[in-house]
């Protein structure tokens, strides 16, 4: 009965406090301490990958550089039936709030407006300025005085999408949508039309570049796995050596080799191969930028394929010719499918760095070799128009998603290998 | 040994603030031939221009906002564009200075509070006297005519300038075109007229790209820079030719930047903003001071342009020339903050169309 008793009661340690707690005690210090070893790691993740994508996902949809500006005037326009023009209240809380700002907030708002409708930038600082000399009304007339676009509908009815404080407004900019005057999604003008067409564009460049670099890199990386270490030696430095040169060498070489007086066409003209009028336009268009990124990112489908293909053994591919499979049969039946991972990895890599590649389409790009990262840094850079560019790098992480999830479904990502 | 150790430690803080207190101001432009007169013009020439840092960048104000959003000012004084010189002044990014010293020596109003006078640069027209041994294009109407002067043309890949030439080569007075510019069937009449070149046009996005397109023979006429052409010609003796039609000039600034050392950087735009360093700057680099004092320092001291073996007349390469001026459009940077970005989407789609 007593022994029975004290194996049923809690175990203890040698001071007194049950081993279960005991035991708790050392795992939570041990997971205390475990994660203060990876702390630096995620904190530097959390700094610098998280939050600037956050940042980004938020810059994509704020609105509220105006709401701040003209909370008053947004409240009255509310009432206004968006037929003609503004009553004259709406003009007076206008004049007020825009003569009564200070610092830099009707700048950051002009901005905004601006890509709505352009020309409010200067509206509003040159109306700012001259509103210092008027003391009373009629407003309305005496603003569109200072300047006809106060009596153009087009400027109040743009001001009907700023009024919340968050938009999709940078997400259909994004795909050349944007919201009419009752806020309904429109196209956007024709001769605007852009950001689709760039999208495909990007989307047909990198399928290009992927597939183009998996043909040239498959043989290469067949080679280098297979062939004597002496000789496979020398073609690894001939592949690393570009990968190694600076991208803008490397494009700018490209440039001499194909533009119409330069290398390839030059002796295709001395060999009387080409008439010197039908000399081949090879630089500055899709093509060049197709050509001159697929040399550029051929190292990083060499690379895991050949990492993959070195761990397939010989033996597999000398039995099934052995057991009397013709060399084709056998390539097709069992060294396919084993370097399937290595294929994968390379295709993923180079379809990622290809879609949002920006300084290569810059340099060869010419006419329509622009891609969606070249925009990018144009409303980064000069326009200042962050949230679009914030909606367009988001959609670009949505497509990637999309695609690393529809990968998962298909080959399953256990089935991706680098080496 | 710990007391060395401290005393080293102290004296390095103490050396760092010491440091700080000459001048230690960062100065970003943008590179090549240009940053190098302006090292010559007025670095040098500062009494704290050994503690200056020169830096290049692309243009734009990304860097800069994204500096003073994070209250992490690396940049301090910063040669701009005047849009960009507009929309920084109104956005807070730069500080505002005091331009009672120059205001009435400038050949156009400055754009903003925030600026003092560099230069003016051009979009100009030309091309290589070897490729035309006949008749030669003389105005901006022929480097639009593919008929009369047929071959390709070298032009940028962004709208600016382009719309202004298109409008003059239509038979637009070059005073009227920013008013035919801000109506709607003004952009499109300048759309019609790049039309007519469209499937003759190689497209150049860096400034020294003309020049080689023009050389190489890849194209018989380019746009392109003053100063690059300027430079071709001076310094290595290149036989190209200015087509001086239609010209678009171009402001250029400096401004100092909200959040950084702002007293030395003022100080500094001071000194690179006088009459003499505009004037000094002409001898290395053919862009037009904007100060109209600059332009009779250099009037009376030609040849100005130093070059190795003898100095040369500057002012024929300058653009802002009287005789340059009269058929010149001065750029509107109001204009195109507004409307820039409107019409350089319309020039995407119509460069890939």
């Amino acid at each position: 009965m007593n022994q029975t008793q004290t194996s049923s009661g809690p175990i203890l340690t040698t001071d007194g406090i049950p081993l279960k707690v005991s035991l708790k005690k050392a795992e939570r210090i041990n997971k205390i301490r475990a994660f203060l070893l990876v702390l630096p790691l995620l904190a530097f993740i959390l700094i610098t990958f998280l939050v600037p994508i956050g940042d980004m996902l938020a810059r994509s949809i704020d609105d509220r550089q105006i709401n701040t500006v003209f909370p008053k005037t947004f409240e009255v326009y509310k009432k206004w039936d968006r037929q003609g023009l503004p009553s004259e209240e709406v003009y007076k809380t206008m004049f007020f709030e825009l003569k009564n700002s200070e610092g830099y907030s009707v700048g950051k708002a002009s901005t905004r407006m601006n890509y709505s409708k352009s020309g409010w930038k200067s509206l509003l600082k040159k109306s700012k300025r001259k509103f210092k000399k008027i003391e009373e009304g009629p407003y309305k007339e005496k603003m569109i005085a200072i300047d006809k676009k106060w009596g153009d509908p087009e400027y109040w009815l743009a001001i009907g999408q700023m009024v919340d404080p968050t938009t999709m407004g940078y997400y259909l900019n994004a795909v050349d949508l944007k919201y009419d005057s009752s806020k309904n999604v429109v196209q956007q003008k024709e001769n605007r039309r852009i950001y689709n067409k760039t999208w495909i564009k990007t989307f047909k460049v990198s399928l290009l570049v992927t597939l183009f670099c998996l043909l040239l890199g498959y043989p290469i990386s067949y080679l280098l796995a297979t062939l004597p270490m002496k000789y496979s030696n020398l073609l690894m430095i001939c592949v690393l050596l570009p990968f190694w040169t600076s991208l803008l060498v490397r494009t700018v070489a490209w440039m001499v080799m194909l533009q119409q007086k330069g290398v390839l066409n030059n002796l295709l003209v001395m060999s009387n191969l080409l008439e010197d009028e039908n000399r081949f336009q090879l630089m500055y268009n899709q093509t060049a930028v197709v050509i001159v990124m697929t040399q550029i990112l051929l190292p990083f489908m060499v690379l895991p394929l050949y990492s993959v293909m070195k761990t397939i053994s010989p033996t597999y591919m000398r039995a099934a010719l052995n057991l009397g499979a013709s060399p084709m049969h056998a390539f097709y039946k069992i060294y396919m499918p084993n370097s399937v991972p290595g294929v994968s990895a390379g295709c993923l890599l180079v379809f990622i760095i290809a879609i949002g590649y920006y300084i290569t389409p810059e340099l060869v790009g010419g006419k329509d070799g622009q891609m969606v990262g070249n925009w990018i840094a144009y409303h980064l850079k000069t326009t200042l128009n962050w949230g679009l560019c914030a909606s367009l790098g988001a959609i670009l992480l949505a497509m990637m998603t999309v695609l690393y999830w529809a990968y998962n479904k298909i080959v399953g990502i256990e089935n991706i290998k680098l080496g | 040994m710990r007391k060395a150790i401290k005393a080293a430690f102290f004296g390095l803080i103490s050396m760092a603030f010491v440091g700080s207190a000459i001048a230690d101001i960062t100065f970003v432009s943008w590179g090549g031939a240009y940053t190098a007169s302006q090292q010559k013009a007025y670095i040098d020439t500062y009494d704290k221009g050994s503690s200056i840092t020169v830096e290049n960048y692309n243009g734009g104000l990304g860097e800069i906002k994204a500096q003073v959003e994070a209250g992490n000012v690396t940049w301090d004084v910063v040669d701009v564009l005047p849009d960009q010189a507009i929309t920084g002044c109104d956005e807070g990014l730069f500080a505002k200075v005091d331009q009672s010293e120059f205001l009435n020596d400038l050949v156009v109003p400055p754009v903003s509070e925030c600026v003092v006078p560099q230069i003016f640069w051009a979009y100009t027209a030309f091309y290589d006297k070897a490729a035309f041994p006949g008749k030669k294009p003389k105005n901006i109407k022929d480097f639009f005519d593919v008929k009369k002067f047929p071959g390709k043309r070298g032009i940028h890949t962004w709208a600016n300038a382009l719309i202004e030439m298109a409008l003059v080569a239509d038979g637009v007075k070059a005073s009227k075109v920013y008013e035919v510019m801000s109506t709607p069937e003004g952009i499109d009449r300048a759309f019609a007229k790049l039309d007519t070149i469209k499937d003759h046009v190689v497209f150049w996005s860096s400034g020294s790209k003309p020049l080689e397109l023009v050389s190489s023979g890849e194209v018989v006429m380019a746009l392109a820079y003053n100063g690059r052409i300027g430079a071709a010609i001076l310094s290595e003796g290149k036989n190209f030719e200015y087509i001086w039609d239609a010209t678009v000039l171009e402001q250029e600034y400096l401004v100092a930047i909200k959040g950084g050392n702002e007293a030395e950087a003022l100080a500094f735009m001071a000194h690179a903003s006088s009459a003499a360093s505009n004037a000094e700057q002409a001898k290395y680099i053919p862009y037009g001071p904007m100060r109209k004092s600059s332009i009779d320092i250099i009037k009376k001291g030609e040849p100005w342009f130093v070059k190795e073996g003898g100095n040369i007349d500057i002012l024929p390469h300058m653009p802002t020339t009287p005789k340059v001026l009269k058929r010149a459009v001065i750029g509107d940077p109001v204009w195109w903050a507004d409307n820039g970005a409107e019409v350089h989407e319309r020039f995407g789609a119509w460069k890939g169309s």
